[in-house]
């Protein structure tokens, strides 16, 4: 079919390409101005994280750092153990984010597509378990921890929650995301004798395998950056992780600010690695399986 | 109704812990038939270092107690107690922020420590005593009060002379404000005296004072008046004293130009002005000797200290977190005894050395002998000008900061913190702000705010 | 019809092994609601009665002591709704339109692709603390960078979050600048617009600008729609910019309703009266929501819905 409408209007489509051509170099010039806009703060942390205090501070502001002083992140790493409180972040990150993009996606699976009794009311408790930020439930949850359950100093209770649908935000994603899939598509496979779970495995998660890096990425950050229930529910400097060692660099009677950013800029390589690795699946394009015809 | 039942169970599950919260928790053993203690602190990753290395040496000096550390970072360490006190689960002991000091001995959370020092015994300076209706509920682990540091390279550029180190000689508040004129410079080099100079561009401000809400009690207490009256048993920040004294502190910036403006939000101040490069003087407490001035000296930052000016009366105010056990505790004799031995100057002689802490002890202050041991090493600016500035500041001029003996100051200050706000930037005056709100202020001190 | 055993027609068994499987997949999500959302949320709402924490060790039966003292004597409370609002208000907008508009930018096939999505991504995967911090030292009043840039172009100088004019707007900045999150929604979004559509629409003649209006914004209406409620619940939620820079001033004027509520539940633990605050915030929030879902029936079009 293509090919046919480009016989037809040959001209056209090479007057379109060119457009195509300058729209790009366009959108080039935007995101190159943008881009260095976002990135600014970020330059400004990671400069910091290369000077002394005073410089930090120093009037008119230095762009560059006069030394670049790279022995700042060694002597960070003795305060700083990261590739310990690494460990122990992904002790927490890695059961979380598999259990909480496995059940959410069950659940949104279910609230796009299924039938059922009550589904209506669920959802609107689901929709309302968002708007409340996870403060307001920590110390009765700290409570039925430690004394009901006298679960303490353990990451259970940072990570058991995710397997209850890992948060509502994700369920309503994936619930979104499914919707927005033909159901043509899972029409036709009921009538191959397909039950809901083959459906769901073969047809709607290849689908939406975009959202669920996107829900995987989501719980990545929020855990890795989840300071208030780690310092609630967290106690020997053991168990520490990332987020509480960045914390701990606030001190009672001043702050190294060199060292928290040298700590700073240290603790998001992981989220970007990560980002990195999930981008590559949803920037390629998930190409619906039966959309061409 | 099996589901009612149900339901009904369920809620019992949440809800009767979290009201009722009785009985208590584990007591702590150790296997080696030692009492195991938890001892919480804040602090940086060194400062934990530190108390551990401590810990570990009382653990090796005896054989019945144990003492364990739990680590929170500072900027939660409310937060976290708060919780724990909730659900009673608060360790045996621990560091304690200086404003919750009262506030938890109202609810009973601090054990009385009245007999923790024997009557022969030499105890904390009175002035370090926190009190909670007359009786002693804490001791400060160290002392800490409020001076004037200033940079010596920038006085000499000006050809301006050095702030006095004897409290006799202090600067009035007029003299004070001369002085941070001809400090003050603008991108063409002209101070804040000549016909010439420009606000918008200055480069070097004259000084900086401190804005922290509770620091600002000295400059209320220097005008002959308060936030509270001397028991505090009454608010007085609605004083006209008081009030003319915070104001003061804005016209540096609003009407003479001679401060940055200040949010009085960060505790980083020597470092945004001194260390920085940007202001000729600014006041602080005794602490930043040890965290920040001292490498900032190796790097080339030539300081001297000075005592504050004043308004009315020569005065600084003193602080210093203290070391609690808590009522929840199993073990209170054995962290009293840890308590006390960790308060040994000794013992923490690595942060008094390093010019953090300054000593409780009064002997340290009044015999010469010790005080050189304290002061007289290179952590410090020469002993001459610290043992003026400094120590005998201490003894002869500093008075409590309130929160030793009034209950409710950590809303109190976040109150008056945020009403003030609109002070700094003169949106309002500062008495407009205080008599505007000064019922919710009265309200906050009582508890109700 | 056919019947099967027990006497049921085929659409029945159908649509009972489909609420089966239902009820089969929310198990866990159910079990969330339960017990780590609504009943603690119900211990909340009953502690909202009592005096609880500082001065009350044990909860003390107050009745709406705690509500009136919101509504009539509390010195913070309507400024916090106020500015709550605004800045949501800002903040959403702002990152929806940078959100959407930097999507549709990074989902052309441009050189370098991978590290422009990279880039806008970056903010936010920064520990929230730290980037506020940096943010501070440009916004700084005196020193700052950007008011450096300002008198180096002889303009005055801006107080931006020293002053209580200025502050939420250079906040919701923040906020826009953190929305990295909505951009992979949005960009993972673009990636289900089925191909047919722009290619027929290409056919049609159909310019840039048409088809963006007429083909990826009703296809991806689902995705702004979560989008949108993310970002709205996310701001209004917002707490950590008033802990870590601001302490809620200058004056009330970034003392949002979550930070109020942080600071009496657990500075000055007053635990029943900040309970008392979260549902209030609860009723607001919902609100918000309701209308928010109540007029997203007339502008979704949900492709898997659609017959």
């Amino acid at each position: 079919m293509r090919e046919n409408a480009a016989g037809f209007r040959g001209p056209s489509i090479r007057s379109r390409k060119r457009q195509e051509k300058i729209g790009n170099s366009a959108t080039l010039i935007i995101l190159i101005l943008l881009g260095a806009l976002v990135l600014l703060p970020i330059w400004w942390m990671f400069r910091s994280s290369l000077m002394t205090n005073a410089e930090l501070y120093a009037y008119p502001p230095k762009f560059l750092p006069g030394r670049w002083l790279f022995g700042n992140y060694v002597s960070t790493m003795d305060y700083f153990p990261f590739w310990k409180y690494f460990k122990n972040t992904m002790t927490i990150i890695v059961p979380s984010v598999l259990g909480g993009t496995v059940t959410a996606t069950l659940a949104g699976y279910a609230f796009a597509r299924l039938k059922f009794r009550g589904k209506k009311f669920l959802f609107t408790l689901c929709v309302g378990s968002m708007l409340l930020p996870t403060m307001v439930t920590l110390v009765p949850l700290y409570i039925l921890w430690t004394r009901g359950l006298h679960v303490v100093d353990s990451y259970l209770p940072l990570i058991f929650p995710h397997f209850c649908g890992g948060g509502a935000f994700n369920i309503f994603l994936i619930r979104q995301f499914v919707r927005t899939i033909p159901r043509e598509l899972d029409e036709a496979a009921t009538i191959d004798g397909a039950g809901h779970f083959r459906i769901l495995v073969s047809i709607i998660i290849p689908s939406i395998k975009s959202a669920m890096i996107v829900v995987a990425l989501l719980l990545f950050i929020m855990l890795w950056n989840d300071l208030l229930q780690q310092i609630i529910y967290i106690n020997s400097l053991d168990k520490f992780t990332i987020a509480l060692g960045l914390a701990q660099f606030k001190g009672s009677l001043g702050t190294d600010w060199t060292k928290i950013m040298c700590a700073t800029c240290m603790s998001f390589v992981p989220g970007v690695i990560f980002y990195l690795i999930g981008q590559k699946y949803f920037v390629e394009g998930i190409v619906m399986t039966g959309m061409k015809n | 109704m099996k589901k009612k039942r149900l339901l009904a169970l369920l809620l019992c599950v949440m809800m009767v812990p979290c009201l009722m919260a009785g009985g208590s928790k584990e007591a702590g053993q150790a296997e080696n038939g030692r009492v195991k203690i938890i001892y919480s602190f804040w602090g940086t990753p060194d400062e934990g270092a530190a108390v551990q290395g401590v810990a570990d040496k009382f653990n090796a000096s005896q054989d019945r107690i144990d003492v364990e550390i739990m680590a929170i970072p500072h900027d939660n360490y409310i937060t976290k107690l708060n919780t724990m006190a909730t659900a009673r689960e608060l360790p045996d002991c621990g560091i304690m922020s200086e404003a919750a000091v009262l506030q938890f001995a109202e609810n009973g959370l601090l054990y009385d420590v009245s007999k923790m020092y024997d009557a022969g015994e030499s105890k904390p300076l009175e002035s370090l005593t926190f009190k909670y209706q007359g009786n002693p509920v804490a001791y400060s682990t160290a002392n800490e009060i409020l001076l004037l540091y200033y940079n010596k390279d920038m006085f000499d550029a000006a050809g301006v002379e050095y702030p006095p180190v004897n409290a006799e000689d202090a600067w009035t508040w007029d003299e004070f404000v001369e002085t941070a004129k001809l400090l003050t410079l603008d991108a063409r080099g002209n101070n804040a005296k000549s016909p010439n100079f420009d606000p918008n561009t200055v480069v070097q401000y004259g000084c900086m004072v401190e804005n922290l809400t509770w620091q600002l009690e000295v400059w209320c207490l220097s005008n002959g008046s308060g936030f509270y009256n001397e028991n505090g048993s009454k608010v007085t920040i609605n004083d006209p004293a008081s009030m003319e004294a915070l104001q003061k502190i804005a016209d540096l910036h609003l009407v003479h130009h001679v401060a940055p403006l200040s949010a009085g939000l960060t505790d980083d101040g020597v470092q945004r002005s001194l260390i920085a490069g940007t202001c000729a003087m600014t006041t602080n407490g005794q602490w930043n000797i040890g965290t920040c001035l001292a490498s900032a000296r190796d790097e080339g930052l030539n300081y001297g200290v000075a005592v504050l000016p004043y308004m009315k009366e020569v005065v600084t105010i003193n602080t210093g977190g203290p070391n609690v056990v808590f009522s929840q505790t199993k073990h209170a004799a054995e962290a009293m005894e840890w308590i006390k031995w960790y308060s040994r100057e000794e013992n923490s002689w690595g942060l008094i050395e390093t010019g953090i802490w300054m000593p409780i002890l009064e002997k340290w202050y009044t015999d010469e002998e010790f005080t050189r041991k304290w002061a007289g090493n290179p952590n410090f600016p020469p002993y001459d000008e610290y043992k003026s500035a400094v120590v005998d500041f201490a003894v002869d001029y500093a008075r409590p900061a309130s929160w030793y003996y009034v209950n409710n100051t950590v809303d109190f200050n976040a109150l008056l913190g945020s009403l003030l706000g609109e002070v700094w930037t003169g949106n309002k005056t500062a008495k407009e702000a205080i008599t505007g709100s000064y019922d919710a202020l009265v309200a906050a001190y009582n508890g109700n705010g | 019809m056919r019947i099967f055993p027990g006497g049921k027609t085929l659409k029945e068994a159908i649509r009972k092994a489909e609420s089966r499987t239902a009820y089969l997949c929310l198990i866990p999500s159910i079990i969330g609601l339960v017990f780590i959302t609504y009943l603690p949320l119900l211990s909340v709402f009953i502690l909202g009665f009592f005096k609880f924490g500082k001065g009350a060790p044990t909860p003390v039966f107050v009745g709406l002591e705690n509500y009136i003292r919101l509504f009539t004597s509390d010195p913070y409370f309507l400024d916090s709704i106020r500015v709550t609002v605004y800045f949501s208000v800002l903040a959403v907008i702002g990152s929806l339109i940078y959100s959407l508009f930097l999507a549709m930018l990074l989902n052309r096939k441009i050189p370098a692709r991978g590290f422009f999505r990279a880039v806008f991504y970056l903010p936010y995967v920064l520990p929230a603390m730290a980037v506020y911090i940096g943010w501070s030292w440009l916004y700084e009043s005196n020193f700052g960078l950007f008011n450096f840039i300002l008198s180096s172009f002889g303009l005055d100088k801006v107080r931006f979050i020293a002053d209580s004019h200025l502050v939420v707007p250079s906040l919701a900045v923040i906020s826009v600048w953190l929305s990295g999150n909505l951009i992979v929604i949005f960009l993972a979004g673009l990636q289900n617009v089925p191909r047919v559509y722009h290619d027929a629409a290409e056919i049609d003649g159909a310019n840039g600008w048409q088809r963006f209006r007429h083909v990826t914004i009703p296809c991806m209406t689902p995705i702004i729609f979560y989008n949108l409620l993310m970002a709205l619940i996310t701001n209004m939620q917002i707490v950590i910019p008033a802990i870590a820079l601001t302490n809620g001033g200058p004056g009330n004027a970034s003392c949002f309703l979550t930070y109020l509520m942080y600071r009496y539940a657990f500075i000055s633990n007053q635990l029943g009266y900040a309970c008392s605050i979260s549902f209030v915030f609860f009723i607001i929030i919902a609100v918000f929501t309701a209308i928010l879902f109540a007029t997203s029936k007339s502008w979704i079009f949900y492709e898997g819905d659609a017959n």
